[in-house]
């Protein structure tokens, strides 16, 4: 019997479908894979199945009973672990504390009876192998023993089912090696385990079957991994479409580079990056999440140091050691996380579209007025066809789509000369991703280079003109894009493998 | 020997006992009447109440929140006490017994308010120190009740042995039994849990709502002692009990250590803070410096304070980070 199976949920939030029909399958002493790129629904799933979200449609069992928790502390106490991507531990209080937090005491005022949640702490610390006091403050453990900690937190509820999202992201290989051993021998002893991870390596190296989410559904469904190799997963994640793009490849524009980098490295952990954008190019960057791509958009607004190599701008060499001077430059950056980098979410549409050409347009005493952005800002949100009831809404109330708008309309509404987009189809809905596709492609009709970045490859093939394939901070190489599917993506996975290979 | 000796450095109270102690020795040698027993005496009464006020604070400061009622609920329960004795000749005893219950409720109310609406609990203690004080000046109509008794008068000013007024029998109950809740009660690591982590304490599956109406309740009730303190020792129940408390009931626990986002406090260090700031009043007093001059001091002294919770905040984040 599976110790938790998932059949069938669906769910929607407005105006994106996030999950459809998803189906997954976990098993007592076995462990399971969950794969997919960014937006494809993991998240989505592990919310439910915790129950922070619920699902619009379907069901969840864990050993053939149905569950539907409310929030993570059902989940807990109905023997669904979860190791958090971020850690959830309070840093001063100790190994022992930690672990036993919602066991302190019957009720308010027990007194806490520390030797006993000591020895309790010291059982699960010792079946992790975790060499440390129980009474040891968190804050001086690293970063691989809190996430033990978490786990031996997470076991000692009972949990006959763990899920561990991305546990490995903020640990060195022989730290990854040490967890894997444990979890090993937790599987051994019939726990079943979810396991996100963006590495394949690790994932092959662990896990024995995987489950594939791609755009919300079931790329696959609790497949073996014994009869899959690497290529076919990747294929999973990224997808196989059919169809020839709509639109037909663009006349390669002849004119100087806007933007170059030569040899460039930054602090971020790029090494001999090397590009050009030229003006009314669409150049696409490509490569699977952690390949540093939106890390390099950062670098080169300033974000990062530079360590080595050279920026050059219209030829001409620069430093840029800050956004605002970045867009004095003329490069503009459209974030991937519109929510938090992008936008202000509790302004209005005029102050948010607005918030780049503000310098330009206060008069000589520095006075602003909303006439004179609105004449500069209105045009452009018009011609982007943002709905909004008025400019004075605030933008929080727009959809996702017309969000993404406000986002773009600003730095035209600046007059930058290169645009930096990074995973503009995120949690949008399919027809807004569309129109997306023609303003970037209008923009670089108009002139403007664009750098585009996102995972999501069948809009790589649908926009860009040109992809430069990026794996592990590197460039690995450049492939033209005549609008095949099936060529581009072939040599798209090509160049990332061919790193592997090696 | 060397690890000892950081380690002592350590604690969070050690800093400020120094402060402390350097500046008895240093003003003593000045001005020897500041170590008169009679000087001692009215040292300590000011220490005393104080304290009190500042735990008051200390436990909201530890959960990641600020009471600013605080004064209010002090002063409603100063009058309260002093009116149902005048007014309805309920022995004191009976009276003190009510303003703990006033005290606490009114505290658990804004506890209430706080952890339901998810309002921040600046708003909502703003909000309970003008309703409370227009209550406190409702029933007095600014004028104070001069009915207090003869056994609660002394109270406040006698010594129980020596230099040591009563007062401080209260302060000794309250500090200890503070330090016992924040280290070996359950209800007190969960404030600390929660101030330290909110996200982490929640997915434990501490009651957060529960908690923060606990630890508002029990700042209310530590205002109710200090307010009731105050009448003993003005020996009459003023409508004004409480407005001053405001600032020194931040600045002793953050001079004492406590992180004001939350999660970590030192009751110790707060004693300590307390008597920084008794002295540093006191001593301006002492050497007939204009009162003016004792306003910058305390305003120079948050902000000292303030820079190095700014310090601490940094380090703290530096381990979250990494976290």
């Amino acid at each position: 019997m599976s110790a938790l199976q998932v059949s069938h949920v669906s769910k929607a939030f407005p105006g994106v479908k996030a999950l459809d029909d998803v189906s997954m399958t976990l098993r007592g002493g076995s462990v399971h894979a969950l794969l997919g790129e960014n937006g494809a629904g993991k998240s989505t799933l592990i919310k439910i199945m915790t129950g922070i979200h619920k699902a619009d449609s379907g069901s969840i069992t864990m050993e053939g009973k149905p569950v539907r928790f409310g929030n993570p502390r059902q989940a807990a106490a109905g023997g669904l672990g979860v190791v958090h991507q971020e850690r959830n531990l309070v840093t001063r209080f100790s190994v022992s504390e930690n672990i036993m937090l919602d066991r302190l005491g019957k009720h308010s005022l027990s007194s806490v009876d520390y030797p006993a949640i000591a020895a309790e702490a010291a059982r699960w610390l010792k079946l992790l192998d975790l060499d440390v006091d129980p009474s040891t403050p968190v804050s001086r453990l690293s970063v691989a023993q809190m996430q033990l900690v978490e786990i031996g937190k997470a076991l000692s509820l009972q949990s006959r089912v763990l899920l561990l999202d991305e546990p490995t992201a903020s640990l060195t290989p022989s730290e990854a090696q040490v967890l894997f051993r444990i979890l090993r021998r937790l599987r051994d002893d019939g726990v079943a385990i979810g396991f996100v991870s963006h590495k394949l390596e690790e994932v092959f190296d662990i896990c024995d079957t995987v489950t594939v989410l791609r755009d919300g559904r079931n790329a696959c469904d609790s497949a073996g991994l014994k009869s899959l190799n690497r290529d076919d997963v990747v294929q999973m994640m990224i997808g196989r479409a059919e169809r020839i793009s709509k639109r037909a490849a663009r006349s390669k524009p002849a004119t100087a580079p806007y933007l170059e980098l030569q040899d460039y490295s930054s602090t971020a952990g790029h090494k001999d990056i090397s590009l050009t954008v030229r003006p009314g190019e669409i150049l696409g960057l490509y490569g699977l999440v952690g390949a540093g791509r939106s890390e390099l958009a950062k670098a080169v607004l300033g974000l990062s140091g530079q360590t080595g190599g050279e920026i050059r701008v219209e030829g001409r060499h620069v430093k840029i050691n800050s956004v605002a001077e970045a867009l004095a430059l003329g490069i503009g950056y459209v974030s991937e996380d519109r929510k938090a980098e992008g936008l202000i979410l509790l302004h209005s549409v005029l102050a948010n579209a607005g918030i780049t050409v503000w310098k330009r347009l206060a008069n000589a005493l520095g006075f602003l007025r909303d006439t004179t952005i609105a004449s500069r800002v209105g045009p452009v949100l018009k011609k982007l066809e943002v709905k909004t009831p008025s400019l004075d809404q605030t933008i929080g109330n727009l959809s996702g789509g017309n969000q993404q708008k406000v986002s773009v309309a600003k730095w035209i509404a600046a007059g930058v000369k290169l645009l930096i987009i990074d995973e503009p189809s995120v949690g949008i809905d399919i027809k807004t991703k569309a129109y997306l596709h023609d303003l970037i492609h209008e923009l670089a009709e108009s002139g403007t280079a664009v750098l585009l970045i996102t995972s999501d490859l069948t809009e790589m093939v649908d926009v860009a003109d040109r992809v430069a394939v990026m794996d592990g901070y590197r460039i690995q190489g450049l492939v033209e894009n005549d609008r095949n599917y099936e060529r581009v993506s072939t040599a798209i996975m090509g160049l990332i493998h061919g790193r592997k290979a090696a | 020997m060397a690890l000892s000796f950081t380690r002592i450095f350590d604690n969070d109270w050690v800093g400020p006992g120094l402060v402390s102690l350097a500046a008895i020795i240093g003003i003593s040698i000045f001005q020897p009447s500041f170590l008169s027993p009679f000087n001692i005496f009215v040292l300590l009464s000011a220490i005393a109440v104080n304290m009190v006020i500042a735990l008051g604070q200390l436990v909201i400061i530890g959960i990641g929140q600020m009471n600013l009622a605080l004064g209010a609920f002090g002063g409603l329960v100063a009058i309260s006490f002093v009116a149902v004795m005048e007014l309805y000749g309920v022995p004191p005893f009976v009276a003190v017994i009510i303003g703990f219950a006033i005290g606490t409720l009114a505290g658990g109310a804004s506890g209430f308010v706080i952890a339901r609406t998810g309002i921040s609990a600046f708003i909502i203690t703003l909000a309970g120190l003008q309703i409370f004080k227009g209550i406190n000046l409702g029933i007095t109509e600014a004028q104070p009740f001069y009915g207090v008794p003869q056994s609660v008068k002394d109270f406040g000013n006698l010594s129980m042995l020596g230099p040591i007024p009563w007062l401080v029998l209260p302060m000794l109950i309250a500090s200890i039994g503070m330090w016992y809740l924040f280290t070996r009660l359950r209800i007190g690591r969960y404030i600390l849990a929660i101030g330290g982590n909110r996200t982490a304490a929640e997915l434990s599956g501490i009651n957060v709502t529960a908690t923060v109406i606990w630890a508002h309740a029990i700042s209310g009730l530590l205002a109710a002692t200090a307010g009731m303190m105050l009448v003993a020792r003005l020996q009459i129940g003023q409508p004004t009990i409480g407005d001053d408390w405001l600032i020194s009931s931040f600045a002793a626990p953050v001079i004492g250590g406590a992180v004001l986002a939350g999660g970590h406090v030192s009751v110790a260090g707060t004693f300590f803070g307390v008597v920084i700031i008794a002295i540093i009043t006191q001593a301006l007093v002492l050497f007939a410096i204009d009162p003016f001059v004792v306003q910058i001091v305390l305003g120079g002294l948050i902000l000292w304070a303030v820079g190095i919770n700014r310090l601490r905040e940094l380090r703290v984040a530096k381990l979250n980070e990494r976290a």
